[in-house]
Formats: C-alpha cells, sequence, structure tokens
C-alpha cells in the first residue's frame, strides 16, 4: 500500500511527522478521508478528532480544536491551534504534545526568582 | 576600628549581591536555551501558516482584477486611528530591555500625532504600563502576566479584540512593537504592521503550480479564518521572541553586574588592606613614642 506524508503542527512545535496510510479529517463541510495521491485541497478544520491510520495499521487520534489542511499529491500538512492525544498513552505523539507544554512551562519568566532578587539587592543598597 | 569594620561589612555584602546575580545570571541562561528552542518550534508554525496564506492570497488575487478584495487588506493611505500594541517585561532586572520597547513606543506616539492621528495604547507587561500610567497616558488595555508566561489562548484572545476594533472600522491600523530576540547578546526593537495585512510582505508572484480547491467554496471565509489567525499567531509569536530577548538582555545585565560586584569586591579590599596598615602603622607609632618617653 502506497504511503503519503503526514504533519500536524501546533503552536508549541511539531507534535507528529510521519509517513502514513490514512487520515481522517474533521473539515468545516464535513469529515473526510485523505489517501495517498489525493488532489490538492485547502479546507478549514472544525474541533473533531484526526484519525492516524499508521504504516503498520494501527490507529492513533487526536482531538483538535481547530485548524486547517493542506493537502497535496505526497504531503498532507495540518495546521492546528490545540490538540490532544486520545489513544495509545504513552505514544510518542502524546510525549511530543507533553514535551510542548513543558518546554512552554520552562521557559516562563521567573517572577519570584526576579522580585527575591530585587528585594536583596535593594536591602544591601540600603545598608552600604 | 570603626572603619576596618564598616569596609568589611561592605565587602561582605558586595560578595553577597554578587552571588544573586550571578545566579540571576545562570537561570536566565538556562531560560533562554529553553525560549530558544521554544521560538524554533513556533517558527515552523509560523513558516507553515504563511506559507498557506500566501497561496490563499495569491490564488485571490488571480482570480480577481483589482487585487484582493478583504477587509484584512485594505490599506488606508491615511489612517484616522492606530493601535499600537507594545510588549514589556514583567520584571526589571533585564538593562535597557523595557526602556528601548517604551522609547520606540513613545516616538511611534509623536510621530503619529504629529500627523494628527488618534493614537490608542494597548500595552502588554507591568514595566510598560507601569511607564506611561506614571506619565498619565491613556492606556486602552492592561495586561499583565502575558509576556512573562506567554500563552496562545491568551495571546489570541487578546489581539482578537484589537483585530475586532480593526474590522469594525475603530481603528484603521495596528502596529506591534516589541524588543526582539537576535542572539545571546543582541537584542532589537521589532516593529510591525498586523493589520491591514501587508500584501507585499507577501510572496504573491510564485506560479503556483497546481489547481488549489478549497473548502469551504467561498474563498473569503478561509481568507478571513487563516488572516484571523495568522494575527494571532503574529501576537503569540512576539510575546516568544519578546521573552527570549528579555532572558537574553537579563542575562547580559546580570553578567555586568556580577562583574561590577566583582571590581568593587577587588577595590574595597585594596581599601580594607590600607585602612589596616595605618592602623597598624599607628599603634607602632604609638608604641615607640610611649617608649621614647619612658627613656
Amino acid at each position: 500500500m502506497e504511503l503519503m506524508k503526514l504533519e500536524i503542527v501546533t503552536p508549541n512545535g511539531v507534535i507528529f511527522d510521519a509517513e502514513v496510510k490514512q487520515v481522517n479529517l474533521p473539515g468545516s463541510e464535513g469529515e473526510f478521508g485523505v489517501l495517498p495521491r489525493h488532489a490538492t485541497l485547502v479546507s478549514l478544520l472544525e474541533t473533531g478528532v484526526i484519525v492516524i491510520t499508521k504504516q503498520d495499521g494501527s490507529e492513533v487520534a487526536v482531538a483538535i480544536n481547530s485548524g486547517y489542511v493542506k493537502v497535496d499529491e505526497e504531503k498532507t500538512t495540518c495546521i492546528v491551534d490545540g490538540a490532544v492525544a486520545l489513544s495509545g498513552e504513552g505514544s510518542d505523539l502524546a510525549k511530543a504534545l507533553e514535551d510542548a507544554k513543558t518546554l512552554l512551562k520552562s521557559a516562563e519568566s521567573s517572577n519570584v526568582a526576579i522580585a527575591s532578587a530585587v528585594a536583596k539587592v535593594e536591602q544591601i543598597g540600603k545598608s552600604l | 576600628m570603626a572603619n576596618l569594620k564598616e569596609i568589611k561589612r561592605k565587602i561582605g555584602s558586595v560578595k553577597n549581591t554578587q552571588k544573586t546575580t550571578n545566579a540571576m545570571k545562570l537561570v536566565s541562561s538556562a531560560k533562554l536555551k529553553r525560549t530558544e528552542e521554544l521560538a524554533k518550534r513556533s517558527r515552523v508554525y509560523a513558516a507553515k501558516l504563511t506559507e498557506l496564506l500566501n497561496e490563499i492570497a495569491q490564488k485571490m488575487q488571480q482570480s480577481s482584477a483589482d487585487g484582493i478584495d478583504n477587509v484584512y487588506f485594505k490599506d488606508v493611505p491615511n489612517p484616522k486611528t492606530v493601535d499600537i500594541v507594545f510588549i514589556t517585561a514583567d520584571k526589571g532586572l533585564c538593562g535597557g530591555f523595557n526602556s528601548q520597547t517604551i522609547k520606540r513606543a513613545k516616538q511611534l506616539i509623536e510621530e503619529y500625532k504629529a500627523k494628527g492621528v488618534k493614537v490608542r495604547l494597548r500595552a502588554v507587561g507591568r514595566k510598560g504600563i507601569d511607564f506611561f500610567k506614571f506619565n498619565n497616558v491613556e492606556l486602552n488595555d492592561e495586561i499583565i502576566g502575558l509576556s512573562a508566561a506567554p500563552d496562545f489562548a491568551q495571546a489570541a484572545e487578546f489581539i482578537t479584540e484589537v483585530s475586532d476594533a480593526y474590522v469594525n472600522g475603530e481603528t484603521d491600523k495596528i502596529i506591534l512593537v516589541h524588543n526582539g530576540y537576535v542572539n545571546m547578546i543582541t537584542q532589537e526593537i521589532r516593529q510591525d504592521q498586523v493589520l491591514p495585512v501587508d500584501s507585499s510582505t507577501l510572496e504573491l508572484n510564485v506560479a503556483s503550480t497546481s489547481e488549489l480547491e478549497v473548502e469551504p467554496d467561498d474563498d473569503d471565509t478561509l481568507l478571513d479564518a487563516l488572516v484571523k489567525r495568522y494575527v494571532e499567531y503574529s501576537m503569540y509569536y512576539a510575546l516568544i521572541d519578546s521573552l527570549a530577548a528579555e532572558h537574553s538582555a537579563r542575562m547580559q545585565a546580570m553578567d555586568a553586574a556580577t562583574t561590577n560586584a566583582k571590581e568593587m569586591v577587588k577595590e574595597l579590599n585594596v581599601k580594607y588592606n590600607k585602612a589596616r596598615q595605618e592602623s597598624i602603622t599607628t599603634e607602632l607609632i604609638e608604641i615607640i613614642s610611649g617608649m621614647e618617653s619612658m627613656k
């Protein structure tokens, strides 16, 4: 069976990038399936579930908030703004999502640390 | 000697400061690495989104004779009202990071005011808000916490409010000002026009290779949604870029502070030694003169 490239991109990074057999997408005009060599298409996606049939025949489901899909003959790109892995706990996809979340959290400006540093410096400044 | 004790205390506290600034520097450099990674990932999304927007816009331009007829692309030659969104950090201790952004925002305001354009300010980040409040400048929007912890949903909510004002005709132009990250030691003020979408920034002249089928059939629905997302994402990306710049600016400032503290400890040490020698000399003179007088 033929394969096509599927990429799912969220604002926090790429969460899926692999060769797949088929993907079902929640289009704004109704759900539709994409197989390799599909005609070029751009569609809005609505809140729903993307079901990916992987190379080995197993299925992965990802819930999305909304987004777009661009399909051409050999590549399908989904641009979504929120994603939650539904099936396959501990799968690569769930891990990628988790990674993206932790990264965002860890990059936050540590207000508490800065505040305490400011307080400390000020206190020292007074004693000088 | 009172003087000796005093100097010793000073040395102690400067050393303390040095420890704090050094720790802050380490924290910032670790955070910077993560933010850089975050920015790298976000860029993938941005690239894909822009690519798609390009294609759609291109298709629309080809199908109609007089360019893209969409509210988001309408360029007003003489805007009456301009919204300026600017991003600063919530906290200080990062050198000129915040003041640079504020300076540029002020400059923009003056430029537009000189042209007789009404300017509305929307501030993200405590430092910028504090500054304009102190100077009695009216702010249309104040958001605290978003610049320290960028969140896509929150950023989208904020900018949607602004772009709604644009669609309703309340404002003719939206400009986003933030201090962006260039590399570890350089930050650069970035000023982007969010709306109307500047069609010159889109690569509209690339020949499309294949027929593009669009769902829903109505081009405008798709383009509207895409532009909306594009705007939301510009805001989110600006926040991340600004955060990276904040971390790098803070790292630099803390590095400088640590070096300064080191320098100061050195100077104080010299002073301390001098004072110590002086006191010894004085004591010796006292003893010797005492002995002399007993002879």
